[in-house]
């Protein structure tokens, strides 16, 4: 009967194709829509990502996100040096400026300030030119994905940030922040020339603990210091995602749309199912008539359900993996992330697809009389 | 258990209605039948009169309203939906007017299917219907999808599925409307065989065939003659005179005898030994 079964879908090639096509667009939309909204969020905490080395993130304690600039003051530094099992700590920049470029154009880089000893803060890689070079004063780095936004400026190239001389040094990777402005990398010594805020310059102060002490008694040793808190990683990356999914609206905007994809799914598929179902209404008549028992009838059923939902589900989460990988070349403004909990996450929404599509057409055939084979 | 009064089908008081209210039409109005194994039995009437409700009836797909419905001692209205499609699995066969071939598969597939159904291995089931192909002439095109195949080839493809489990009973509905006249011969010649075949244990068979061409009547053991849901009491040899002076080249058509002995069997390479 499975043999049977998987005939009557294959036979019909453009019944069966469309059938595919339905659930993959259907995969599609769920999983797309899922991706860029993971990778948004992912792409949110890219600052995050790009510095590997501190334990402890000690930032202003109304800080939301890890993007945004509330300023520490040098007496917050030199606190959280003092502070019991604190290996280092360093200073780290990170605030919007307003950049010239050569040919007299302007727009606005995300400038991050690292250690100009420790290098503490540095991005991932360095592509051209070298990392010891940002200590050459007014020395940047240009991120890769900036290099067409600052229309293709190249090493020895002049910049202009806040209206101060700076020169192009190399270019780095590193991964961008939720609303993707063109990164510069320089060290904090820079940092206080282009942008002069005084003794209240830092972002953040990055933190090691001490081999053997513990990173939970450091970070609440910290935050007894007036108007700082510490937090690891996964704490600012989860205050960040919090900030991005309630505080923007994106996390309500997208789950509509996925909500969406994933009704616009179960409709398409479960009506081209049905259909097809409906179609064979004949077939299935004529096997009831010929003695095919329920539990075989409900077997072919879902059999072909099964069998075009995964080759649909392979189909869309195929064309989003495409999608993503499309969105990691550099200088994509795509942002696509897609997890294996994603993968799970589509399989899901495409048996929840297929199950639709297959329970009608299960009550159709379930209902049939075999008496209209002499119809 | 080979007797010749074996009861085939036992009809008592069969009832069917459809619709409800003004649409409702009474079908069949307290039908009484009996037929004994052997026999080739053809069920006549106009449109509408009711042969098609009472052939679906007699083969356990449509559940009578009131009335008793016995196929070989198995009384239908005593048994679920699965017991029922499980002893129809065993004791009926059915011909289409349509064909009602599975289009996808292969025409051996499709000779297969009740054997598929009954859960048959598919090496013997593709094995029985090869066979079951050879004896309708048709073993050179057992991988021939139906679109294939002309009508008067695919009508064969269906008496052989028909016939291939060895059924008791074989139901023909309109086997011959789709075809010329002498590809009808050819199927008419199948079925009349089919009703001198026997089920595996060496039982007879009944064959029901509803039919509007009166070219074939004279393949009958047995007329029956419905009207307005009703089966008329009319001597098969006057339906078969009233046939002959309807189509005067009815009674020189091939057969293998019947009510009225028949036209002999023309020769060829059907053999038919279901």
């Amino acid at each position: 009967m499975w043999r049977i079964a998987l005939r009557m879908l294959l036979g019909d090639r453009p019944k069966y194709l469309a059938l595919v096509c339905g659930l993959g667009f259907a995969v599609l939309l769920i999983s797309q829509q899922a991706a860029i909204f993971m990778g948004l969020l992912i792409r949110a905490t890219g600052p995050l990502q790009n510095v590997a080395q501190p334990d402890l993130w000690v930032a202003n304690k109304f800080v939301r996100y890890v993007s945004e600039t509330r300023a520490l003051s040098d007496e917050d530094l030199s606190r959280v040096r003092s502070t019991p099992g604190v290996l280092w700590a360093e200073p780290f920049f990170s605030s919007r400026v307003q950049c010239d470029l050569p040919s007299g154009n302007s727009r606005y880089i995300q400038l991050v300030g690292i250690d100009r000893t420790t290098m503490v803060g540095q991005p991932p890689v360095v592509t051209e030119g070298r990392l010891e070079d940002l200590r050459i004063e007014g020395a940047v780095l240009v991120e890769e994905s900036a290099r067409s936004k600052l229309e293709n400026v190249r090493i020895g190239d002049t910049l202009k940030l806040n209206d101060r001389r700076a020169i192009v040094v190399g270019y780095c990777r590193a991964k961008p922040g939720f609303d993707s402005p063109a990164v510069v990398y320089t060290t904090y010594a820079n940092c206080l020339r282009f942008v002069p805020l005084g003794r209240n310059a830092m972002t953040y102060v990055l933190v090691k603990v001490r081999p053997g002490a513990d990173v939970r008694r450091v970070q609440e040793e910290i935050g007894r210091l007036p108007d700082v808190a510490a937090f690891t990683h996964a704490e600012m990356t989860d205050r960040t995602v919090r900030f991005i999914l309630i505080e923007t609206g994106i996390g309500i905007n997208f789950g509509i749309t996925v909500l969406l994809g994933l009704i616009v799914g179960l409709a398409v598929s479960g009506a081209i199912f049905y259909q097809f179902t409906m179609e064979n209404s004949r077939n299935y008549a004529v096997l009831k008539a010929m003695g095919a028992r329920r539990g075989a009838l409900i077997g072919m059923v879902l059999l072909q359900a099964v069998w075009v939902g995964l080759i649909g589900y392979g189909v869309g989460v195929g064309c989003t993996a495409l999608f993503t990988l499309q969105s990691r070349q550099p200088g994509m403004e795509l942002a696509a992330y897609f997890p294996w909990q994603l993968l799970v996450g589509s399989l899901v929404g495409m048996i929840l697809c297929i199950s639709v599509g297959s329970l009608l057409s299960l009550r159709r055939v379930l209902r049939l009389e075999p008496a209209v084979v002499f119809k | 258990m080979s007797g010749a009064a074996e009861h085939a089908v036992r009809l008592r008081g069969v009832r069917k209605r459809f619709g409800r209210g003004n649409t409702e039409v009474r079908a069949l109005r307290g039908v009484d039948l009996d037929l004994a194994a052997g026999q080739l039995v053809m069920l006549v009437g106009p449109s509408g009169c009711g042969k098609t409700t009472l052939v679906s009836v007699i083969s356990g797909v449509l559940d009578a309203d009131e009335g008793v419905a016995e196929v070989f001692g198995v009384d239908w209205g005593t048994l679920s939906a699965e017991q029922k499609t499980a002893r129809r699995a065993e004791l009926v066969g059915f011909v289409f007017q349509q064909f009602n071939l599975l289009a996808p598969l292969r025409a051996w597939e499709n000779v297969a299917v009740p054997l598929v159904v009954r859960g048959t291995p598919l090496p013997r089931a593709k094995q029985a219907a090869v066979e079951a192909l050879r004896r309708v002439g048709l073993a050179d095109r057992a991988e021939a999808l139906p679109a294939q195949l002309s009508g008067g080839m695919q009508q064969r493809v269906a008496i052989a599925r028909a016939l291939v489990g060895r059924p008791r009973l074989l139901v023909c509905d309109e086997p011959t409307a789709n075809l010329d006249a002498r590809t009808g011969q050819t199927v008419m010649d199948l079925i009349k065989e089919a009703a001198s075949g026997r089920d595996e244990q060496g039982r007879r068979r009944c064959v029901i065939v509803v039919t509007h061409d009166n070219r074939t009547f004279h393949y009958a053991d047995r007329i029956e003659e419905m009207e307005d849901g009703v089966l008329k009491q009319t001597p098969a040899e006057f339906i078969l005179r009233e046939a002959t002076h309807a189509e005067p080249h009815a009674a020189s058509a091939g057969g293998a005898g019947g009510v009225a002995g028949g036209p002999p069997r023309p020769g060829g390479a059907i053999d038919a030994d279901f």
